[in-house]
């Protein structure tokens, strides 16, 4: 694993807390879309990504790179999904444990993408500290039994760092797989 | 200056009083209704002949008004502002700090777009040819009423 540079999706619905996973994990100055809200969302939250989020995390005492792209939330900016999600490596989908009204579609969108891009998944499970019901909404949502979910408080970095160790685990699961069905 | 006719309200002596004529009451002029960014942005495709039509958005991708000859697609607003949004990036990593306009060009002319106070977007489809100097002197004249200031 060492050496390489890993491309990740971070994605969800609206307000689950994408924006803060990169922000709070990005060690390099996060390249943020974020305007304004307008609106019913208004009353969700102040600002919103419009295009993209990007930031970068390298693992300490390696030269393995992440590269987070984050997504819009929203239905209407899908073509920003379609435009970053060539060349994957993992998908971060991001759910907020408590939003919900967000979860029946949120699931809808995990099983398409995973359909489309064929790459691993980590289910981040905001908002929630529980494991046993992170991983019971990750599986209403659709997410397979080898799935990795991960309950977080996504405004904490430590807790962002969490869900990127796993995300990296993720990874090096998928190459030896990978290497064993070669061998 | 020009002078009045030399009989212009003159009674000839002798000649018989005019009779008062019954007029219907004039109808008070309405004053214009005050223009909103589409009668802006349809003056705007009526005034500049090289242009095709115009968009003005949220900066969170929401539609706020187009012109007549603009399809209603709820893709546009969210791609005209996310680009924007990515061009104040682009600024920043220029050098820059200030947006004025983002210039898409393509083989069948251009997309103008640019920041409307905080918080809108504007986008005007024109032909290469479109005189660029006057569009932006007419947008800057109707920038209150595309803000959206009094509404």
């Amino acid at each position: 694993m060492s050496g390489q540079t890993f491309k990740i999706l971070v994605t969800g619905p609206y307000a689950a807390g994408k924006t803060s996973m990169i922000q709070s994990v990005s060690q390099t100055q996060v390249v943020s879309t974020d305007v304004i809200t307008s609106g019913e969302e208004s009353e969700v939250k102040s600002h919103t990504t419009v295009a993209m989020d990007f930031g970068t995390y390298q693992v300490a005492g390696d030269d393995t790179r992440m590269l987070l792209f984050g997504t819009p939330g929203q239905a209407r900016f899908r073509f920003m999904t379609n435009i970053m999600k060539g060349d994957v490596d993992i998908v971060a989908f991001v759910v907020d444990a408590e939003a919900t009204a967000t979860h029946a579609v949120a699931g809808v969108e995990l099983r398409a993408l995973l359909r489309d891009l064929r790459v691993p998944a980590v289910i981040a499970v905001n908002r929630c500290d529980d494991a046993d019901a992170a991983r019971q909404l990750a599986r209403s949502l659709g997410a397979l039994d080898g799935e990795a979910v991960v309950p977080c408080q996504l405004i904490d970095p430590d807790s962002g760092r969490e869900v990127v160790v796993e995300i990296l685990l993720t990874l090096l699961t998928a190459m030896e797989s990978t290497k064993a069905e070669v061998a | 200056m020009a002078q009045p006719p030399v009989n212009a309200g003159i009674v000839a002596p002798g000649a018989p009083e005019p009779t008062p004529q019954r007029t219907m009451p004039s109808t008070v002029a309405q004053p214009a209704p005050p223009p909103t960014p589409t009668t802006v942005l349809d003056d705007l495709v009526d005034q500049f002949h090289d242009a095709a039509g115009a968009i003005l958005a949220s900066v969170d991708g929401f539609s706020i008004a187009q012109s007549s000859s603009m399809s209603d697609e709820a893709s546009h607003p969210a791609m005209l502002a996310a680009a924007v949004g990515l061009a104040h990036q682009i600024v920043s990593m220029s050098g820059g700090e200030e947006l004025r306009q983002l210039v898409v060009e393509h083989d069948r002319g251009l997309l103008l777009a640019w920041p409307i106070g905080s918080q809108r977007v504007l986008a005007v489809l024109a032909q290469h040819s479109i005189d660029q100097r006057r569009l932006h002197s007419f947008v800057h004249a109707r920038t209150q009423v595309l803000i959206g200031a009094g509404s």
